[in-house]
């Protein structure tokens, strides 16, 4: 299901993408492939580029120079809400949900813009809709809070209602940027478990992540950022045995044996 | 007793009136972080569409309502297009600034294309329903004023429905309280834009329908709602629609208790004391909100 063939096309084309904000290039030509079905994660210093990566891929921010193809169409110079009904969605580092309407009613704003839909039918309560995103709810497990307002949850909630919104939309592509910061140990093993049924239902996975443990097992492939270039791009395991990744990016050998990947 | 009743009257008449101009104001602030200078001609430019149409075609002047309406939704569409879209995303301005200007700008160009059409005489406006019943001995209220109110707080409600049950009621206030989210989920921001400012637009016109039988149909008669619907929105905490109903009962209970007990002449002074007060304790107003939780 997940085997990754590198000689397919890829899903999303990333080539010499360069995000320039007057003199600081903070994403300087970076190349990458994700292909179906597969989770390619991002990781790297504070100030990287990575979230920036993010904002150009999803069109929050346009790119300065470079090519970015989806299902092989450029979309680098795409509108955000066209890069979302082409397939692409995201959740964001800082938990941002809509806080005066209803767990439900986040996850509908997915469900009823996601797609590209005649914009004069259906009200806010149509059926499909509300089935959709009452199951997206039960997915991540909130089914319990689908009527409390959204913006008193707390950050777990808030994060895997950010997810159910995400999924709402029906996207071929899921950008998660730093999914499990700020979560507790237990959390972070249960969004695991979430993200790799995400995975199952055969949405590809591009996530930004600090905690190694979870990157290393949700990964098939890594990026590893620095300075807004690439510094190492590859398989998990091979992540640790990289001089330049251990010297900048994961510190001394033996600083992190505790936190050593179990992939 | 008697100036107590009217008071309340008056309240009722002036605070639903106020809420219909203002609410637009709140609207396009909640999405656009526009304070929208031309409201006020759009109360104006209401009030001439239904005289025109009532004058030359002798149509009902309840059909003139909705001609009023359209015709401001069409002119609060061409504001984004003229004042406010070709701002939106330019690096290195300030919007909020920049589009205040734009739009004053806007609605100084409409009120003198209005004034070389028609000149600066006032054209009267004949009540909706003439006539009125006594309260009292001394107290009277005209059908109109009943109508205003009826008609202001009906509007009011099926916005309340629109915002809070309709598909483009959802995008509204998505995109109000967090941009990037609703983008990332498939609302096309700007569409969302035009939409709101034509509905703000159009709420302003059928205000101004209903009060050009008080105050005629002139030019200048967008002047006064303007800057009443400032204080209000100001009063109110920018981009909160709660706040926007509270405030504007309560402005029209100061303005109409003034008037009343004291002299019409000192209504809006004493309104802006109030405001001057009000916000130097409470500095974003009285249901004032931080950006995430407008609308």
């Amino acid at each position: 299901m997940v085997q990754v063939s590198t000689t397919s096309t890829p899903l999303l084309r990333a080539r010499g993408v360069v995000k320039r904000y007057g003199g600081l290039a903070a994403v300087d030509g970076v190349d990458f492939d994700v292909f179906e079905g597969e989770t390619f994660g991002i990781a790297g210093p504070n100030g990287a580029g990575k979230t920036t990566l993010f904002d150009v891929v999803t069109g929050i921010t346009s790119a300065t120079d470079g090519v970015i193809e989806f299902a092989g169409e450029p979309i680098q110079d795409a509108t955000v809400h066209d890069i979302c009904h082409r397939g692409i969605s995201r959740t964001f580092q800082l938990p941002s949900v809509f806080d005066s309407q209803t767990a439900l009613a986040n996850v509908l704003v997915g469900a009823q813009f996601g797609q590209p839909r005649s914009w004069f039918t259906a009200g806010r309560t149509d059926a499909d809709m509300l089935d959709r995103a009452k199951r997206e709810l039960i997915f991540v497990g909130l089914a319990k809070k689908a009527s409390a307002l959204g913006g008193p949850l707390p950050v777990y909630d808030k994060k895997r209602l950010m997810i159910a919104s995400a999924l709402a939309t029906q996207p071929r592509m899921l950008f998660l940027d730093e999914p499990f910061g700020g979560l507790s140990p237990s959390e972070v093993d249960e969004l695991m478990v979430l993200l790799s049924k995400v995975k199952e239902r055969g949405i590809t996975i591009v996530l930004i992540e600090h905690v190694m443990r979870a990157l290393m097992a949700l990964s098939d492939r890594v990026l590893i950022m620095n300075q807004g270039k690439t510094l190492f791009q590859g398989s998990p395991a091979d992540v640790l045995r990289d001089e330049e990744v251990v010297r900048v990016y994961l510190g001394r050998r033996g600083d992190r044996e505790e936190g050593a990947p179990d992939a | 007793m008697n100036a107590i009743l009217q008071t309340l009257v008056s309240t009722i008449v002036q605070g639903s009136i106020l809420a219909l101009i203002s609410i637009g104001m709140t609207l396009v602030y909640g999405t656009l972080r526009v304070l929208n200078m031309a409201q006020g001609v759009m109360v104006m430019v209401g009030g001439f569409a239904a005289y025109t149409v009532v004058d030359r075609t002798g149509v009902s002047p309840w059909i003139s309502i909705a001609v009023a309406a359209a015709v401001t939704f069409l002119l609060g569409v061409l504001t984004y297009y003229m004042a406010v879209k070709p701002l939106l995303g330019r690096p290195g301005v300030d919007f909020e600034m920049t589009a205040f200007i734009t739009t004053f700008a806007v609605a100084t160009i409409v009120q003198n294309i209005i004034l070389m059409i028609y000149g600066p005489r006032q054209k009267p406006f004949d009540p909706l329903w003439p006539g009125g019943i006594n309260i009292t001995s001394e107290v009277s209220i005209t059908y109109h004023s009943m109508i205003m109110a009826v008609l202001a707080v009906g509007a009011l409600v099926a916005l309340g429905l629109f915002l809070s049950r309709s598909r483009y009621g959802l995008a509204i206030t998505a995109v109000a309280q967090n941009l990037d989210a609703a983008r990332l989920m498939g609302i096309p921001a700007r569409r969302v834009y035009v939409v709101t400012m034509g509905i703000a637009a159009a709420l302003a016109g059928i205000a101004g329908v209903l009060l050009a039988p008080l105050y005629f149909v002139y030019p200048n008669a967008g002047d006064l709602p303007l800057l009443q619907a400032l204080i209000v929105v100001i009063f109110a905490g920018l981009g909160s629609v709660k706040g926007t109903i509270y405030a504007s009962y309560i402005i029209g209970f100061l303005s109409s208790a003034v008037a009343i007990f004291w002299s019409s002449a000192f209504a809006l002074p004493v309104l802006y004391i109030v405001i001057l007060v009000v916000l130097v304790v409470r500095p974003n107003g009285i249901a004032g909100k931080p950006q995430e939780a407008r609308l």
